[in-house]
Formats: C-alpha cells, structure tokens, sequence
C-alpha cells in the first residue's frame, strides 16, 4: 500500500507573529521554518499504519515549498518516511487556497497513492478548506478528524471526532483522511533516522510537470488580499491584589458591572 | 455572484446559532448584491428545521428529508448544495466554520472551482465585489480579502460574529430534488453525541477557563461549572488542563483546540502562553484570575485580580446569581 503524507512547511507556530503595518507582510525575521505541526500528526498516523499493515507499505511525503526550504523536509524523512516529494516553482508564488489546493491535487495524481493523509489545519492560512479540495479534485471520499485508524478487507475502518461527539465510518481505498491530534503524538526522529534521512530522496516537481489547464499563482487566484493589519493593540488592564475571595469577587463583580456584563 | 445560498448544518432538525447568525447576515448581504436570500436543509428532521428557519428573513428554503444525508459521510450534502447552487445560479455560499462545515467548504470550492474565504467575522461589498474580514495566524493579522468576479463564491462564517435578528416575512419552503445517478461509499456505522444539551464553547457568550494552577479535575466541575451556569456560559480549559487529562480535549482552546472570542472571558489559574492567547485573544472583555501578577496573561487582560481562585471564584459565583434574583 502506498500511503502518502503532505506535510506544509510554515512559520515556528511557537514564535508570536507579527504583521509589519507597511509591508502588511508576516515579519519572518528570526522566525524559523518548521513542519507544520498538525502534519506531524498526520505523518505519524501514517507511520502507525505502516507498522500495522506491514508488507511493502511504504510512506511519501509531499510537500510544496520554495526549494530553499527542502531540507526542512528531512525531519519527515529522519522520523521515518521512506521518500519525499518537494513541488518548487516561482510560477506557485501567491498562490491562495484554490490554487495551492489544485497544483497540489494534480500533483499527487501524479504520484498516485492508495492512502492519502493530510494534516488537519494549517498554522498559518489554516482555512481548513484544503483537504476538502484535494479530495474533490482527486475523485475520492474524504474522512476528516481521525482518531483510530485500521485496514481491514481492503477497507479503511475509521473513528473521527465531529462538531458533537464522534463516528465510526467505513471507507474505500484510495481514500483522503486526516488525522484529529487525538490521533497520538508525533514520535521524535531517532538518531538512527536522522543519519539515515541524509541518504533519502526529496525528489523535485515543478509545474511544467503538472499539465495544469488553469493559471495558479496570485493572477490563477480566485481570491486577492487586500489588506493585512496587526490586531488591535490589547494593553495591559488593572491588576488589583485580593486580601481575600470576597474582596476579589467584589473586585471583578463591580469591573462586569461597569462592563454592563452582569 | 448575486444571490446568497446558506448551508444548514444540523443533526435531527437541531442546528447550532452560527445558522441563524448566517441567516440574518444573507439578507443583508443579498441586498447589498442585488439578490435572494436562500437556504437549504436536508437530511432527517429537515422539514421540520426549515419551519423553523421561516423566522429568520430568507427568501426561499430548499428542503430535502433525504435519509441519505445521515447515512453516508458528506457527500450527499455536497451534492445537494451544488444541485442548489446550480439551480440558483451565481451565488455566495455561506457555510459555518465548524468541522462539518470546513469539510463541505473545500469540497464545494473544488466542485464550483470558486474562490473561498475562510473563518469570516465580517464583510464589506463594494460594488458588486465581495469582501471578507477575516483574522488569521490566530489573529495576529486581520485580514481583508476579495472574491475575484466569478459565478460562485464560498464564505466560511465564523459562529459568534455576526447579529442574530428573527425578522423574517415568511420564506417560500421549497422541496429540492435529490441529485440523480450518485453513488456513495463511505458508511457511518455508529454516531455518538457526547455532551449534548451543553452550550457550544465556540458559541458560548461567557467563557470560563481554567488551567495549570487548578490542580486537577475537580474544580472544572465544582468551581468554574457553577460560574460558568450563573453567567450563561460554557466552560474551557487550557492546553496543559487537557494534557493533563483533566478535561476532553474538545475543551481545550488555544493553538491545538478550539478558537473562542466570547463578551467575556474569565482565565483562571492560567498562565497566557502564547499557545493559549491565539485562541481567545479576540475576546470582548477578559479577567484572569491568577496567583502570580507576573504571569504573562495580565499583560493582556483587562483586569487581573491577583489572589487565591479557590476562594474568590465561589464568591464571585453568589454575587452573580444574586444580582440575577
């Protein structure tokens, strides 16, 4: 079975972001590009799945990224996956979710799968939208939110979380899914997988290889970015120190009150 | 794009409020673009939600019981709001942003080959062009984004941002026609609600959230539950409460878990990483209540009372159930 992972290389989600009012641009300095790490959820499952089925399962992972940023793909690669896709090309620039979600999709039909993961949100962007997309271009079921993953008679059994409980779906091969964070941690690389990571191939695609029918890119976008401004500014409020709860909650009560929230 | 389609999202005729805020929010938009307000409700229990929805001022509502809907994962619906589209023509489709609706959203995008704009808290139109407000990066921008001219469009709504206004002149209830020749291959076996009947922390008006400085699970039930209860809300937690293992993670807000921007939001016993601020920071008002001054959510509340939570919570709790009797 071939299972394959894509996987978005965003800014550090733990560096507080920063708009720069001018450029109305992320302030990237001094932030580090990492996986996303929703995805790294989705590559584990894949992993988990991998180990489970055995045979000559293997794991890809897909990426679309500026080639600069390739080796970032190799902690994919050191935490197990088998090979690496990376899809470069200047014509990919500005591209919003419509086009990302179509290169990507004809993409992948390229590389073809049985399995498809994806990760459930982005840090970044996070519209949600993509896995949706990529299932509809793809001509596959799309099962979201998976927390327990199985193959069985050639079958995906799935357990996924919904907006009020969970389900338990069956779905056919080849099938898009992606992974709830309930799914499991992320395993870390071992040193084993990062020394044998350097020997694995990041095999590169560009959009000529895609025989593309619609433009991608900011002109192929369906949507524009107008604007992009800092929230704003939420400055530090009182602070009162409590001798004891009731002056506390007298503290807070008559703050709500003043507030008109009680 | 001049007419609007709403998506009803709902299980058994029981739709969430993001339905009634997407409602009043389509006639508004409708006017603006020159056309209807439509919406459509399938799957068991449609018919009667759609009698329902006659309070809210749409034009028309398209109504299928279709038992496939609850049968089949997604896409029976999908199929059903592209029969809609395409049946209404050029429209702006609202869908909420819950997870049901993310999935729907990407699909349809892809089917219509539409633009989307995702998580919208508000809208501008100007001349004919859609524009969305949207915050993102866990709202360290705020952006504004346009729907290039095309035949279709799709907007997911963010629940809580928009008005509510039941002012409707009597929708046309219409019943739409099952798509044709589909086939569908993904079974729901089991469904389960968990926690029903409790208000949605996404659409909770008051939220209480409790962290670290808790202790265990106890006091999610016996302290922050009766304040939650008093001031109409819903209680949260932070991520290290869920890690923990003291609450379900579906309580977790922050970077991982759920996205909230209540009026009110009362932190306590959490510290405010960074982590956590992304999903709340867009709160109305916020409190923290923390035993340290220092602790990093003072530096973004609008009022930190330093002291012991175990005592001023339940304190706190009276004064709100007195001021309401």
């Amino acid at each position: 079975m071939k299972i394959v992972v894509t996987v978005k290389l965003v800014p550090d989600p733990n560096a507080e972001k920063r708009i720069d009012p001018g450029t109305k641009r992320l302030v990237r300095t001094g932030v580090e590009t990492v996986l996303n790490p929703y995805d790294e959820y989705a590559l584990e499952a894949a992993l988990q799945l991998k180990e489970k089925i055995g045979g000559d399962t293997t794991v890809t992972v897909f990426s679309m990224a500026p080639e600069s940023l390739k080796e970032t793909l190799r902690k994919a690669l050191a935490m197990g996956a088998d090979d690496a896709v990376l899809l470069s090309d200047a014509a990919l620039e500005g591209s919003d979710v419509w086009a990302t979600s179509y290169a990507v999709a004809h993409a992948l039909k390229k590389i073809g799968f049985d399995l498809l993961i994806v990760g459930g949100l982005s840090d970044d962007g996070s519209t949600g939208a993509t896995p949706g997309a990529l299932a509809e271009y793809l001509q596959t079921p799309l099962v979201t939110n998976v927390r327990k993953a199985d193959v069985a008679d050639g079958k995906l059994h799935l357990e996924r979380e919904t907006d009020t409980g969970f389900q338990d779906v069956i779905a056919p091969l080849p099938s898009v899914i992606t992974t709830a964070l309930t799914f499991g941690e992320p395993r870390y690389a071992s040193l084993k997988g990062i020394m044998g990571a350097k020997k694995k191939t990041i095999a590169p695609l560009t959009v000529a290889d895609l025989a593309l029918d619609h433009a991608v890119g900011l002109n192929g976008s369906k949507t524009e970015l107008l604007d992009a401004q800092p929230p704003a500014v939420r400055g530090k409020g009182q602070v009162v120190e409590a001798a004891d709860g009731a002056s506390g909650a007298q503290a807070i009560f008559a703050f709500l009150k003043e507030r008109k929230l009680v | 794009m001049q007419n609007v389609l709403v998506y009803v999202q709902h299980k058994g005729g029981h739709t969430p409020k993001v339905t009634f805020e997407m409602a009043t929010q389509a006639r508004v938009l409708a006017d603006k673009l020159g056309g209807k307000a439509h919406a459509l409700v399938v799957g068991n229990g449609a018919t009667q939600l759609a009698e329902s929805l006659k309070a809210y001022p749409l034009d028309v509502i398209h109504v299928n019981d279709d038992a496939d809907v609850d049968t089949f994962l997604l896409d029976p619906v999908v199929d059903f709001i592209d029969a809609a589209a395409r049946a209404i023509g050029p429209s702006l489709i609202l869908i909420p942003n819950t997870l049901t609706g993310k999935d729907i959203a990407g699909r349809i995008m892809a089917r219509l080959n539409a633009g989307i704009c995702a998580d919208a808290v508000d809208f501008k139109i100007e001349g004919g062009r859609v524009e969305a407000i949207m915050p993102k990066m866990g709202g360290a921008a705020i952006t504004t984004c346009a729907l290039k001219p095309g035949d279709y469009g799709v907007v997911t709504i963010r629940p809580n941002a928009f008005a509510v206004q039941a002012s409707g002149a009597g929708a046309t209830v219409q019943a739409i026609e099952k798509p044709s020749g589909k086939t569908y291959t993904v079974t729901v076996e089991k469904d389960i609600e968990e926690g029903s009947g409790e208000l949605a922390l996404e659409e909770a008006p008051v939220v209480i959230a409790g962290g670290r400085g808790l202790g265990g699970p106890e006091p999610f039930d016996t302290l922050l539950k009766p304040l939650a209860q008093a001031l109409g809300g819903a209680v949260g937690a932070s991520r290290a409460a869920a890690d923990a293992g003291w609450v379900p993670y579906s309580l977790q807000i922050g970077q991982t878990g759920k996205t909230v921007s209540p009026n009110l939001y009362i932190a306590v016993g959490i510290s405010g990483a960074i982590q956590h601020k992304v999903g709340m920071r867009s709160s109305g008002t916020i409190v923290a209540i923390n035993k340290d001054g220092q602790s990093p959510i003072a530096e973004f509340s609008d009022l930190t009372v330093v002291g012991d939570a175990f005592a001023i919570v339940p304190e706190l709790t009276k004064l709100v159930a007195a001021s309401k009797s």
